[in-house]
């Protein structure tokens, strides 16, 4: 699944790291996030679109059937 | 010093390694197998720092403060495993006890491997999801594979080709399949960098 959660980040002028703590994740895991070799569980995309203020479908795209 | 420091592991396999050479000239009589639980307890702590220091940061992606209390627990537990072990096995020695006597005495060991197992699911809850991922799928490949040595082993042994003392085989299970994980771990990991 894509995503625009490095685009966000970079609006935002936050390092991964600054991030993960908002998230309580590690910077690891939003390293895989915006790479896109993780797909984070329900509650954690809606923690992540609540925090940059878009709807999950802003920030993630899924992939083509 | 690094979370999970491989010097302080290094230090403890040394430590193993010393009592084990040591103790049977200071101890005559002493158990063959007390000396195996020291030779085998400073092979894995050993290989465990060799992981922590070739495999730094990247296998283990959980706060340091979270695998600070884990090295700790661990750390705690084996040593209380080790001493329940040499305990045992030289109780064991004596002819005079009645059965329920030395099954208690024989069960010495679980408690510390029980508090082993508790740190380890204390540790899987508290990461994070992504890391729960991990360590679901390197657990899960880790205990399928032991299960089929075991499974292979069962098979060999009924037809008789090999022959390995029941006992040891049912004790080994448990770290066939911590190496297991381990190895499986570091492997599943290179999936999610």
């Amino acid at each position: 699944m894509k995503n625009h959660l490095r685009a966000l980040r970079d609006e935002h002028g936050w390092s991964q790291g600054e991030l993960a703590e908002r998230l309580e994740v590690s910077r690891q895991t939003v390293n895989a996030l915006e790479t896109g070799k993780y797909d984070p569980s329900l509650p954690l995309a809606f923690r992540i679109a609540r925090l940059f203020g878009r709807s999950i479908e802003d920030v993630f795209v899924p992939d083509e059937p | 010093m690094k979370p999970t420091s491989p010097r302080l592991l290094a230090l403890m396999a040394a430590a193993s390694l010393g009592l084990g050479l040591l103790l049977p000239r200071l101890i005559p009589g002493l158990p063959d197998a007390v000396t195996g639980v020291l030779l085998g307890a400073a092979f894995g702590l050993g290989l465990a720092a060799l992981m922590y220091w070739r495999l730094p940061s990247p296998c283990d992606t959980a706060p340091a403060a979270l695998r600070r209390r884990y090295t700790r627990e661990i750390a705690v537990s084996m040593s209380a495993y080790a001493v329940a072990v040499i305990v045992s096995l030289l109780l064991l020695k004596r002819a005079d006890l009645d059965t329920p006597v030395r099954a208690l005495v024989a069960l010495l060991p679980v408690p510390p491997i029980a508090l082993v197992l508790r740190a380890m699911v204390h540790y899987i809850r508290d990461v994070d999801e992504m890391q729960q991922r991990i360590e679901l799928e390197a657990v899960s490949i880790g205990t399928a594979l032991v299960c089929m040595v075991y499974m292979a082993g069962g098979f060999l042994q009924a037809a008789k080709v090999i022959d390995v003392p029941s006992a040891s085989a049912m004790i080994w299970v448990f770290p066939f399949i911590c190496a297991a994980y381990g190895v499986a771990k570091a492997v599943v990991i290179r999936r999610y960098q």
